[in-house]
């Protein structure tokens, strides 16, 4: 508990880490200000127009569906014929879409919260993933690089209890930040919906949709933090995580995926770490491959999907086959 | 008296793809007593980083045995661990931390109470620049900060690697003081150096390791001893014919433009007695004692040599230095 408590100590005091957090808040700041400077609190006339427009503009789907029913049963007027509609009138049937219009869909320059809460989350995600990343590649990878660690065993010369430890603390760090950064963040376009905009539709369904990507984010952030942290400690310095991370997207997810293109390798995306993260994110994500049909038997839109399952156990395996690896080399190691 | 550390055959080889197969540490001894200043002499590349860190837990040693205040190391290292402070090469801190925030951490980590940080501030002359960051330290400050780092625990054993690296002649007296008045505490110190005079005037044992073996180890008097020639020194107003007079009277003289050199003295009257029985008045008659670093300088090869450029030891050779009895290679009561 006390190496704990010192580490703790030693990563907030750690000007990286200090660093981030300021480009945390600073980016945070942007994004509420000019949030709020491009937003106003909708007049009651504004949405009285939005809530007419939004019952128009579902009335209009309505009437489009309608007329493809009539069409393929032959009840068109005259004249209507020479209109679009699909061969599959499903595809234009309200009941079957994901969302119908609402009314927050026809306030401009209005902050909807309901409606914009999930890309704000999304935002968060991506610079805490980052945040846990470096900062977990820099925390060790400066400590082993410096001397750091040596001085630490030249007192707890238990190398597992030391690293372990070094890693506990830091992903209790991590996660700590990334709770309150969340809380902090979406409370604050809460109010600025709430004061200077419209919340939109906030039922427990919003809610339980929005801790559930919040959740998975928050698994993403630990991952990419003992990934960094792994990374590190196998190259014994900061670099060797950053190279690796660059290498990785130039070679593979650049290279390799164009590689996989030219010879029409089957389902390509399902070797991408980015399209796992996607799957885990979403929980589920579908591409397109030409050679998707090859063996499928009856109707096939040549589409695949990855979800979130397999998506986690890739990324989970990924990050302990590493962060094992760095324990065993790490106990091993002459340090010199 | 019992031994605090006990080294006994360690070996360690580096391999690398790039440098090959490096030999360190070949078959290595060492003891330490309780309440000793044992001062720890080679020449850089003959393994003395290399035993330290091996003693300490920090590379794994090939071969050999390694006992630390009675437990064996590294195995069992962590149970005396909070007994021993200490510092191997040039310690690194970071440079954005200041020495007190440094020293509070290591405390906070070892559990020592942090009140002892002040206390270890005060005793290596830093407690004015406690407050500052360690990258405006200069080298010598570092290492104060290094000492103080192993001082946090009260140490019952200490381990300095070249503690006086950087310091400054005033700094290294204060050094050389603090480590006297630890050992006199009881505290038993091993300090690694290249520094023979400070070594000579500090411990009171030393062991002396070139090519990654021991070549000898004993009491600091004990091994200059064992390289005393018995020496003496004459100033004479006829140097040629009192060469030949304490040539006849079988002493070996080595005849230099202002004085002679005489060898194998057992009493130095003989030569007195030997010229004066010719009306050859001495004017000078002095010993020649051997100091820590000609012994060093023998011992390890290290003494400049013509033609020959200087290098660091370059690894174990198959020729074991004969020492006189008292000293050398394979005894194991040098404690």
């Amino acid at each position: 508990m006390k190496l704990v408590r010192a580490e703790l100590e030693r990563l907030g005091a750690r000007r990286f880490v200090q660093l981030m957090i300021v480009l945390l808040v600073l980016a945070f700041g942007a994004t509420a200000s000019t949030t709020l400077a491009g937003s106003h609190r909708p007049t009651a006339a504004e949405l009285v127009e939005a809530r007419t427009q939004a019952a128009e503009s579902r009335r209009q789907m309505d009437d489009v569906y309608q007329r493809c029913v009539d069409r393929v049963n032959g009840n068109l007027p005259p004249g209507a014929e020479e209109e679009y509609f699909p061969a599959d009138c499903g595809e234009v049937d309200p009941v079957r879409q994901e969302r119908l219009p609402v009314a927050t869909d026809f306030l401009p320059g209005v902050f909807v919260f309901s409606q914009q809460a999930e890309s704000l989350l999304y935002f968060l995600i991506a610079f805490l993933v980052l945040f846990g990343f470096l900062v977990g590649a820099s925390y060790i990878g400066a400590d082993l690089n410096s001397g750091g660690v040596v001085n630490l065993l030249l007192w707890r010369p238990r190398r597992m209890t030391v690293l372990g430890a070094k890693l506990g603390t830091l992903l209790g760090g991590v996660l700590g930040l990334s709770l309150l950064a969340s809380v902090v963040y979406l409370a604050t376009f809460w109010v600025i919906g709430q004061a200077a905009g419209f919340p939109g539709h906030l039922d427990g369904a919003f809610w339980r949709d929005l801790g559930a990507v919040h959740g998975r984010g928050l698994v993403l952030v630990l991952l990419a933090t003992v990934l960094g942290f792994a990374l590190a400690t196998l190259g014994r310095h900061t670099s060797a995580a950053l190279g690796t991370a660059a290498a990785y997207l130039v070679v593979w997810e650049l290279g390799a995926r164009l590689v996989m293109e030219i010879v029409d390798a089957t389902h390509p995306e399902r070797f991408m770490l980015s399209s796992h993260v996607g799957a885990w994110l979403s929980g589920r994500v579908e591409f397109w491959d030409a050679s998707a049909c090859a063996t499928a038997a009856g109707f096939c839109d040549r589409v695949y999907a990855l979800t979130w399952q397999p998506a986690l156990a890739v990324l989970i395996g990924l990050t302990g086959v590493l962060a094992g690896a760095a324990f065993l080399v790490f106990r091993r190691r002459d340090l010199i | 008296m019992s031994a605090v550390i006990e080294i006994e055959g360690l070996r360690k080889t580096f391999n690398s793809v790039r440098n090959g197969r490096r030999v360190a540490v070949d078959g290595f001894d060492l003891t330490v007593g309780a309440g000793e200043v044992h001062g720890f002499l080679g020449p850089n590349g003959s393994g003395k980083t290399t035993t330290l860190r091996a003693l300490l837990g920090l590379v794994r040693a090939d071969g050999g045995w390694m006992n630390v205040l009675g437990a064996p190391s590294p195995t069992h290292l962590s149970q005396v661990a909070g007994r021993v402070g200490a510092i191997v090469e040039s310690p690194q801190f970071f440079g954005n931390f200041t020495g007190y925030r440094t020293l509070r951490l290591l405390a906070l980590a070892g559990g020592v109470p942090v009140s002892r940080v002040d206390e270890v501030l005060a005793q290596v002359g830093l407690q004015d620049r406690g407050d500052e960051r360690v990258k405006g330290y200069s080298l010598g400050m570092k290492q104060r900060l290094a000492v103080a780092s192993a001082l946090l625990k009260n140490p019952e054993l200490l381990i300095l690697d070249e503690p006086a690296n950087g310091l400054d002649p005033a700094g290294i007296r204060e050094m050389r003081d603090l480590m006297r008045s630890l050992a006199d505490g009881g505290v038993t110190v091993l300090i690694s150096s290249h520094i023979l005079a400070e070594i000579q005037l500090i411990c009171d044992h030393v062991t002396i390791i070139s090519r990654g073996r021991r070549v000898a180890a004993g009491r600091v008097d004990e091994v200059l001893a064992g390289f005393d020639q018995h020496e003496f020194l004459v100033r004479v107003a006829e140097p040629e014919r009192a060469a030949e007079l304490l040539r006849a009277g079988g002493l070996p003289v080595d005849v230099h433009p202002d004085h002679l050199v005489v060898g194998q003295v057992g009493d130095p009257t003989t030569i007195s007695r030997l010229l004066g029985e010719q009306g050859l008045w001495v004017r000078e008659l002095t010993a020649l004692r051997p100091d820590l670093e000609s012994v060093f300088l023998e011992l390890t090869g290290e003494g400049p040599q013509p033609q020959v450029p200087r290098q660091v030891d370059p690894g174990p050779h198959d020729r074991v230095i004969e020492l006189d009895a008292g000293v050398g290679e394979g005894r194991g009561d040098d404690a």
